[in-house]
């Protein structure tokens, strides 16, 4: 039996306008995640990071390159298609939090499977949100919770649909470092007892280093990996890499 | 500061669009009964001038009672959705003193420029109004047009000032308390309703019914068969508007009420159900005019439907009283039909943000669609039945003093037609202010 990274992209490029002002936000990416991986995608400001992972979810279309969910090619789908790609098959946390303001934690957990169709499964939401420590707080409106709390109850709404990739986007951006450590450490978790493949964007190297394998991107290439990553030597790397990038820039 | 105000102007194009048609809107069909009362107070015969002034600040009283109540509501609905902006601004250092300014200045040039415009459609259209007197030998055909810039003034004023009013209630609310608290509340639109904003509401339902009272106890027994319409004829309008200042509640007590039942109907209904109870001052900007627009409407038409069946057609007065009813129905519905689309429009441009979030999580634009439809047909159901009771205090009082009993003799298929067009009308404005936004999809970052 062959298993296929859970997502795969193959000479992924973006590009915005064209002529002589065309940014070139991706310029071929080749980048596998195998099934209950964690990886985390780092780089310089404006080297693609995001663009990266709205292709990946099928909010931006690819100038070029393909994109493989489990195996299958999602490039050409249709906005429809899109749709259902990113209510059963993908899973999003991101810096802002992203609820919606009239829901409650439990409500807000449970929509993705409303909106797919199917009844919202009371039990598995509730062990949701308990894995996430928020069992207490099922009925608070997000307003009445702490951004640190928000972003947990968003994490267990990604996972509710149990989805083949969870994309994070500077999860711990908006969030002190106890929490942070707190939402990490959540993620990291759910990759562990959940086998789930989070693919997450961060500025922070400690936040990397929660991950298995740490990607950069410069300029919109990959220009680097670190398996097994530690907060020190992902530091090194970014430093280095931002010198990099100033020679290019110069 | 003003710089700053101009580039927020431009930001939210479409709900300051609907303040600017409101506004605009108002001052014309305020300005153009003035102008009848300014040509009152000039060279005419003591009828005409009784015609006049009868026309000019009766009738162009309650539009403006209606008018300002929808400029304020629409503004309301501008300054609210700023809540979030607001917030940002506090956290950065803006003073609440900067941040009303701000407010203010924006509602200044919105509410100042279309006024003025308004206020220039006005003149043509007193004019038109006058002709139409005349040719219906209401006033005697010496009498000159007398409009101008005295009218035409206070208009502007009484416009500008209702809505800088609006303005700063809201924005005093909206800029309260410390930085922080001020995001809380906007992305819950929840909050509760102000104390006196209650007790007008109040006061103003109490004195619609008290109006209907008095129409069944006294004026119904009076020699003038038209004592009882003058008091029982703006009774449902009354109390209309004082259900509307209400709107936030009792949007929110009706639709927690029926909230399990519509929930149950899929995700698109469990949806809206939760958005107009936990957030009801978002949809109450959109109840307020579909109550007024029910109740005016249904209120009146009926009225004049009594009168003509009563004594209306054989009596002298009866085709002047009734051009005049027919002429506020008219007015009432026309503006408040623009308010509800406008106001709709100004809402659902606002919460852009809130319904990508759902596209981004798995809904489909039908989804997304029919849950803003939904949300409209509660709040058109709510509205309807709110409005259909309002009319009430106009309805059986005058039945009952033209003998007709408590329920009216005939036309009671009027009602319903209102409520049909109504709900009609609600849905439609919540369809093309969906379709105006565009796709939802793209990036996030
Ligand atoms: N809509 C757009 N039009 C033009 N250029 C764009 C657009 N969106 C992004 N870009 C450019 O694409 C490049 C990559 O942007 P992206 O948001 O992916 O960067 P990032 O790595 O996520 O940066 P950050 O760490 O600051 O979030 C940047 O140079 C950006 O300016
Ligand atoms: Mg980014």
């Amino acid at each position: 039996m062959t298993t296929h990274p859970a997502l795969e992209v193959t000479g992924l490029t973006r590009t915005y306008g064209d002529g002589p002002n065309a940014v070139h936000a991706l310029a071929g990416v080749d980048l596998a995640f195998a099934p209950g991986s964690f990886t985390a995608v780092m780089g310089p400001s404006g080297s693609g990071k995001s663009t990266f992972l709205n292709c990946a979810a099928g909010l931006e279309r690819p100038s070029a390159g393909r994109v493989l969910v489990d195996g299958r090619d999602v490039t050409e789908d249709d906005e429809d298609a899109r749709t259902r790609l990113r209510r059963e098959r993908l899973g999003f946390v991101f810096q802002g939090f992203h609820l919606l303001p009239y829901l409650t934690a439990e409500q807000n957990v449970g929509l993705p499977l409303r909106l797919a169709g199917r009844r919202s499964d009371r039990a598995r939401v509730r062990g949701l949100l308990e894995r996430v420590g928020l069992a207490d707080r099922a009925h608070h409106l997000p307003t009445a919770l702490s951004g640190g709390q928000q972003q947990r109850v968003a994490i267990a709404r990604a996972l509710v649909t149990e989805p083949a990739v969870l994309l994070a986007d500077e999860p711990t951006g908006a969030l002190d470092t106890i929490t942070a450590h707190e939402v990490l450490a959540l993620l990291r978790d759910s990759v562990d007892t959940l086998g789930q493949t989070v693919v997450m964007v961060t500025h922070d190297p400690v936040a990397a280093a929660y991950a298995d394998t740490v990607v950069f991107l410069v300029d919109g290439r990959v220009a680097g990996r670190m398996d097994g990553p530690t907060a020190d030597a992902v530091a090194g790397q970014l430093a280095h890499l931002d010198q990099l990038t100033r020679v290019v820039a110069s | 500061m003003t710089g700053l105000a101009w580039a927020s102007l431009r930001h939210r194009v479409t709900a300051n669009a609907s303040t600017f048609v409101s506004v605009l809107l108002g001052a014309a069909l305020i300005g153009a009964f003035a102008t009848l009362a300014q040509t009152g107070a000039g060279e005419v015969s003591a009828d005409d001038a009784e015609t006049l002034r009868i026309m000019g600040i009766v009738v162009g009283g309650w539009g403006s009672a209606i008018v300002l109540f929808s400029v304020a509501s629409t503004l309301g609905i501008t300054v609210r959705q700023r809540a979030e902006e607001v917030g940002l601004l506090r956290v950065v250092g803006a003073t609440p003193r900067q941040v009303r300014r701000l407010v203010l200045a924006e509602a200044a040039v919105v509410t100042g420029v279309a006024a003025v415009l308004g206020a220039l459609v006005a003149w043509p259209a007193g004019f038109v109004l006058l002709a139409l007197l005349r040719n219906g030998g209401m006033v005697s055909d010496t009498v000159e047009y007398g409009g101008g810039p005295a009218a035409l003034a206070v208009t502007v004023v009484l416009v500008v000032l209702t809505g800088l009013l609006a303005a700063a209630v809201t924005a005093r609310r909206t800029t309260g308390g410390p930085a922080t608290l001020a995001i809380a509340e906007a992305r819950s639109g929840a909050g509760r309703m102000r104390w006196w904003r209650v007790l007008i509401g109040l006061l103003l339902v109490g004195y619609g019914v008290a109006m209907a009272v008095v129409t069944i106890t006294v004026t119904a027994h009076d020699s003038d068969p038209y004592a009882a319409m003058s008091t029982s004829g703006s009774s449902s309008i009354l109390v209309g508007i004082g259900l509307a200042t209400l709107s936030p509640l009792l949007l929110r007590w009706l639709s927690s009420a029926c909230a399990p039942a519509v929930g149950r109907t899929g995700v698109v209904g469990w949806l809206a159900a939760w958005n107009t109870s936990r957030r009801p001052h978002l949809l109450g900007a959109v109840l307020a005019p579909v109550i007024v627009l029910t109740a005016g409407a249904a209120g009146v038409l009926m009225l004049v439907g009594i009168d003509h069946r009563t004594i209306g057609a054989g009596h002298p007065e009866g085709d002047t009283i009734n051009l005049l009813n027919n002429l506020v129905t008219g007015m009432i519905v026309v503006f408040a039909a623009v308010v509800v689309v406008n106001a709709f429009a100004a809402v659902v441009a606002g919460r852009r943000a809130e319904l990508q979030r759902l596209r981004l999580l798995g809904a489909t634009p039908t989804q997304v669609e029919r849950s803003v439809l939904a949300e409209a047909g509660i709040v058109a159901g709510i509205g309807v039945l709110l409005g259909l009771v309002a009319s009430l205090a106009t309805v059986v009082p005058f039945a009952v003093a033209r003998d007709e009993g408590v329920v009216p003799d005939g036309q009671l298929w009027l009602p319903v037609l209102v409520a049909v067009a109504t709900v009609a009308l609600t849905l439609v404005a919540a369809r093309s202010a969906v379709r105006r936004l565009g796709p939802l999809t793209g990036a996030v970052r």
